[in-house]
């Protein structure tokens, strides 16, 4: 088996990073087809490529670590730091929106009345269901530890068990929030107001559901006997990725929803 | 809500049955139905692991040992073949790396600050 003199992981040639590029570009290329011929062909076949993609990258990622063992100290201490690096970036993605709420609200144009929230915007109640969606996640937040201190303590059926509500609260907060949008009194075509709340809550929102995901796939694997009780670096990243959804939660229910309103 | 699951599995955490000096047959799949790394690592996770048990470093993942690299204790580098390249900084914060293949047999000394080094081999699991 050892005919490396390292612990590290060479991997096997692939083409999933290939098949990823060329659905990057049909995706974009699409895009502008779309807009430019009414057509959704293009784009939507770059979309089932990039979730074939992604889903054969990352079944082999497991492979490679669960079932042949390649995943040894070194190598889980890179993708902790890749894990990390890559949340690094999505906080920059979402201080940019940030960065444009603030902008357009500590300085109202004349044109929105010189005023925030602006002339005519009838804002979301900040103690209805914003509010309860902050507890949603915050008892998200909690079940997830739990699942992890079940993990590591051998307990199977409790971590079988909080990782479902995990998954449950999430799938809550995405229903709550997508009922808010239908019966939001503005829309995103609302001025500034409108673009900073739907950019920055629909980013949002597709994290929520993107860390539901992730979180399923771990239930998935938690079934499967996957992760031990001292290795399973997949549920951390999940519960790394999740704890930071509940955060710019946090920051955008002060901000835009309580500070805004 | 929170704080009734928080005291639960608090208590569960008091009162089960934690990882460390167990033996591998009596806890894992029988005890509370997550296996341990003892029981299911394979291939090189499981390689290094055992080494690591043991205190031995096959990889090279730690520091190399130090040595005073006198004739008496000269630094001894492992190698899996009969050469290996050294690269010796001889004072330190040098940035003038001092490269030379140090071969099995008699120690060698460093050309630039005379500190031996003495090739030794160097198995690796298989």
């Amino acid at each position: 088996m050892a005919h490396q003199a390292h612990a590290y992981h060479m991997v096997d040639p692939s083409p999933w990073p290939l098949t990823g590029a060329i659905a990057a570009l049909l995706m974009t290329s699409g895009l502008a087809v779309w807009f430019h011929f009414h057509s959704t062909t293009l784009m939507i076949l770059g979309t089932i490529l990039l979730l074939l993609t992604m889903f054969q990258w990352w079944r082999d990622v497991v492979r490679e670590g669960t079932f042949q063992g390649h995943h040894t100290p070194p190598v889980q201490k890179g993708l902790r730091y890749g894990m990390i690096l890559f949340i690094t970036s999505e906080v920059f993605f979402f201080l940019g929106f940030f960065w444009a709420f603030y902008h357009s609200s500590l300085a109202p144009t004349p044109e929105l009345g010189g005023c925030w929230p602006p002339t005519g915007i009838t804002t979301l109640d900040p103690f209805e269901v914003p509010l309860l969606n902050t507890a949603v996640l915050l008892a998200s937040g909690v079940t997830v530890t739990w699942a992890h201190h079940s993990i590591m303590e051998g307990e199977r059926k409790q971590a079988i068990q909080s990782l479902t509500l995990t998954i449950a609260l999430g799938f809550y907060f995405t229903f709550l929030q997508a009922m808010e949008y239908y019966e939001a009194p503005f829309t995103i075509a609302d001025g500034v107001y409108g673009s900073t709340f739907f950019v920055a809550t629909g980013f949002h929102g597709l994290h929520v559901i993107i860390g539901s995901m992730f979180l399923a796939v771990c239930l998935l694997r938690q079934i499967h006997f996957h992760f031990t009780s001292e290795h399973h670096f997949g549920f951390e990243a999940a519960a790394w990725y999740w704890h930071f959804v509940d955060v710019v939660w946090l920051f955008l229910y002060i901000s835009i929803y309580w500070w805004g309103s | 809500m929170a704080a009734r699951l928080l005291i639960r599995s608090a208590v569960r955490a008091a009162t089960t049955c934690r990882a460390a000096p167990v033996p591998a047959l009596t806890r894992g799949m029988a005890a509370g139905g997550i296996p341990t790394d003892e029981e299911q690592a394979t291939g090189m996770e499981r390689i290094v692991m055992k080494a690591m048990k043991e205190g031995a470093d096959p990889y090279s993942m730690m520091k190399p040992k130090e040595y005073a690299g006198s004739k008496a204790d000269p630094h001894l580098v492992p190698s899996i073949t009969n050469k290996r390249i050294v690269g010796c900084v001889c004072e330190e914060d040098n940035t003038a790396v001092v490269w030379f293949w140090l071969h099995d047999g008699e120690a060698q000394r460093c050309p630039s600050c005379g500190s031996h080094y003495k090739l030794v081999a160097h198995e690796l699991p298989h």
